[in-house]
């Protein structure tokens, strides 16, 4: 292996200078942030001062938000029509999602103790599904399993699990993604991906040579050694 | 030791292979003068391993990623990548550094190992593409358009790494095609996969805490990634602090203070209905204001300061600064006082020519005082007054509007007198002059080479009737775009001298990580290819 070598901070300085980037396109990556993550009022402010044409309908941002608020705080059947509201296409084109979120319901009538509802909506509304796919009747099985035990901490861990925040979470998170998708913006908000980006880059550039690191939080440029 | 310098510049030209070289070859081997076509001239060996082989002129740019090229045959032949240094009397393959895949038989052969069986045999009338991928070190090959698969290892890791063919009979000959023709094989398809596989990798790269301390542990190795437990990764609360940061800061540094304030606030009503999940819709929170009026102000004040410099009102700017942010004028020297002064003084001998036009307009009217005003003349002179360019985003915070005050003046225009126009126009420049002789006796001997620069050239454009249509240094001293840079440079200096950075954060995560990706592309790290940034975070989906 040849000694690493190293980059000055005067020669990365003049490098990162160098870069092509306009503050109109850093907008286009705040935009997408505030609408991503649903601020929407502030996303309303920013398409004004900044002069920016908005990516997408402000009200989809506020419905999104809606719904996800909804599934949140367990209230499924509220959240199926406000999705259908927004597009109804969301859950037409995509079977997977309406049965994770009919699954959800189902769970929340087992936590709300409505077993006699429970067992009539899994009936008429899962089992069905159930016979189209074998992944679907699995993940029917293990919430049918909730009702075998008293309570969730009795339970197995795979089956607790479904009554936790963090299951409420991951379907919100999946509806979240659909409707995006739909409305042909990413899933993830891409300021992230260029930290990820910056992570790996940098890990990568560090087994090949010493240069300057980056603290993020206020942008100075840190030399080691 | 003398340390060397690991810094490649990015205006290094990547050259790509594109005819075979006339020097690298073996001299049996004769080249089209295009440098495509390739045919062997001499003795046919009945040798397995002998053969006349030949090389490209340039050797492949790692950063590209992927290359790929294609042959065609008229008759037996192999294709295959060498190292520099290779032999040309031998098939690639045979030789160390040399990677093939054999005609006759269909075996893949290099030289660490003997040769394995890849694919079917090849021969006249066959295409055959030959590829490598930097971001595995794999190469590939296709058999008219269609890929048999990856093969070898490490190939071209620490080496120069050329296109290469080897031929062995009387009359065999070959056509390549380096990207001048479209390829049989859709390689398209081939880099959309490498590029979705790379950016997956990346998705998958944890946000981790070197992020915030600037530096990475050491001794960091691939050993340590597979059970440590100590490498340290941001929580999802950090990582969502830092992006707040990001773009906080970057809100505030640009002036967009009613975005800053909207954002501000919908956090606050999301971190209160988080922790009391109960009453899950009340946005009557209260605003705990005093710190977020202080930067409201502060956005304010130096937006105000900043806007007054791109419309032209230096007194202004001066006397904002002076009171709100003292150390600015008087860094440096009192280099900004200078500047804005200067500034000043281009803005006041722009009055000038400007009454000096209308003046001239007038007396042209009234040598056809029969004539209607010219209502279209007036309405174009107007619209170009509106139409200043003024900022990449023209309704922006620190940006001014088109001056309004310059309309009822325009609509009155005509009826201002010949007299009254031309005593405006002695007073402005007898106040522009006043001025300049003032900034004469201050800077006059001044020891700074800078100041005494922008001082001539600016004392300068008073020898031009309209400085405006003067070309080169002149127009663009008393350029909008003057304005633009000078109101920059003092945004810029305000955030300094609160101890702020220059540049938002966010700005600088960008170019810095645009930097690495370069590097990294030219120390030969093929997956840099992929991390195409502009694609992945400019453009729409």
């Amino acid at each position: 292996m040849p000694p690493k070598s190293s980059i000055r901070k005067e020669e990365w300085e003049k490098s990162l200078h160098e870069v092509q980037v306009t503050k109109s396109d850093l907008n286009r990556l705040v935009m997408d942030y505030l609408v991503i993550e649903g601020y929407k009022s502030a996303a309303e402010e920013f398409s004004q001062e900044a002069n920016l044409e908005p990516p997408v309908d402000f009200e989809s941002i506020e419905s999104r938000m809606d719904i996800r608020e909804a599934l949140q705080r367990g209230d499924v059947e509220d959240a199926i029509i406000r999705v259908n509201d927004l597009n109804p296409e969301i859950l037409d084109t995509n079977p997977a999602l309406y049965f994770k979120l009919q699954q959800q319901k189902l769970i929340e009538y087992i936590r709300q103790g409505r077993i006699a509802e429970a067992l009539q909506f899994a009936q008429d509304e899962l089992a069905p599904r159930g016979e189209e796919s074998p992944e679907f009747l699995s993940e029917l099985e293990r919430t049918m399993a909730l009702l075998a035990f008293e309570s969730a901490p009795n339970a197995p861990s795979a089956i607790a699990e479904l009554l936790s925040p963090a299951q409420r979470m991951k379907t919100a998170g999946e509806v979240n993604a659909a409707i995006l998708e739909s409305l042909s913006q990413g899933k993830e908000v891409k300021l992230v991906g260029l930290l990820k980006l910056l992570c790996w880059g940098e890990s990568m550039l560090e087994e090949k040579t010493t240069f300057p690191k980056l603290n993020v939080m206020d942008g100075s440029l840190v030399e080691r050694g | 030791m003398a340390r060397s310098t690991g810094f490649i510049p990015q205006d290094k030209i990547l050259k790509l292979p594109t005819r075979w070289s006339d020097q690298d070859r073996n001299t049996h081997l004769s080249v089209s003068p295009d440098g495509r076509d390739l045919s062997y001239q001499g003795p046919s060996t009945n040798s397995e391993k002998d053969a006349a082989a030949a090389r490209t002129l340039h050797h492949i740019p790692p950063a590209c990623g992927i290359y790929y090229y294609e042959v065609e045959i008229t008759a037996k032949d192999q294709k295959a990548f060498a190292g520099k240094g290779v032999k040309y009397g031998r098939l690639p393959g045979w030789e160390p550094n040399s990677w093939g895949y054999y005609g006759e038989d269909g075996t893949s052969l290099s030289a660490d190992k003997s040769g394995s069986q890849y694919g079917q045999p090849y021969g006249g009338g066959d295409t055959i593409g030959c590829g490598i991928d930097f971001t595995t070190h794999k190469a590939f090959y296709t058999k008219n358009g269609t890929l048999i698969g990856p093969v070898f290892d490490n190939v071209g890791k620490n080496l120069d790494l050329f296109p290469s063919v080897g031929l062995q009979h009387a009359g065999d000959s070959i056509r390549a095609n380096f990207g001048q023709e479209p390829f049989k094989y859709d390689i398209d398809y081939h880099v959309q996969q490498q590029y979705n596989t790379t950016w997956n990798k990346i998705s998958e790269t944890p946000l981790d805490r070197s992020l915030l301390q600037g530096h990475r542990r050491a001794g960091f190795s691939i050993a340590s990634i597979t059970n440590d437990v100590s490498v340290p990764v941001l929580t999802e609360q950090e990582s969502k602090h830092v992006l707040t940061q990001l773009v906080m800061s970057y809100l505030v540094h640009h002036g967009y203070a009613k975005t800053a304030r909207a954002l501000e606030y919908q956090q606050r009503v999301r971190d209160t209905n988080a922790s009391t999940p109960t009453d899950s819709s009340d946005p009557d929170v209260e605003m705990n204001s005093s710190a977020s009026d202080a930067v409201d102000i502060d956005i304010e004040t130096r937006t105000s300061t900043v806007n007054a410099v791109l419309a032209g009102d230096i007194d202004t700017a001066m006397d904002s600064l002076r009171t709100c942010y003292p150390s600015v004028l008087e860094v440096d020297n009192h280099l900004m006082l200078f500047k804005l002064r200067c500034r000043k003084f281009v803005e006041l001998i722009l009055e000038t020519t400007e009454i000096k036009k209308k003046m001239k307009a007038l007396r042209e009217k009234e040598a056809e005082r029969n004539k209607h005003f010219d209502e279209a003349a007036h309405e174009a002179w107007l619209e170009e007054e509106m139409n200043m360019d003024i900022d990449d985003d023209a309704a922006g915070p620190l940006v001014i509007r088109p001056i309004l005050e310059n309309i009822p003046e325009a609509v009155h225009e005509s009826e201002e007198s010949s007299e009254m126009i031309s005593d405006r126009y002695e007073s402005a420049l007898n106040a522009a002059i006043n001025y300049g002789q003032c900034l004469s006796s201050d800077y006059q001997s001044n020891p700074q080479p800078e100041v005494q620069d922008m001082f001539r050239t600016t004392l300068g454009i008073v020898a031009w009737d309209d400085p405006t249509e003067a070309g080169g240094s002149v127009a663009e001293l008393v350029s909008h775009n003057a304005r633009i840079a000078l109101a920059h440079e003092v945004n810029q200096a305000i955030l300094k001298s609160q101890g702020r950075p220059a540049q938002p954060a966010l700005e600088t995560v960008y170019r810095h990580t645009s930097t690495c990706i370069t590097q990294l592309g030219l120390l030969g790290v093929g997956a840099a290819a992929f991390a195409d940034m502009p694609r992945e975070f400019f453009q729409a989906r």
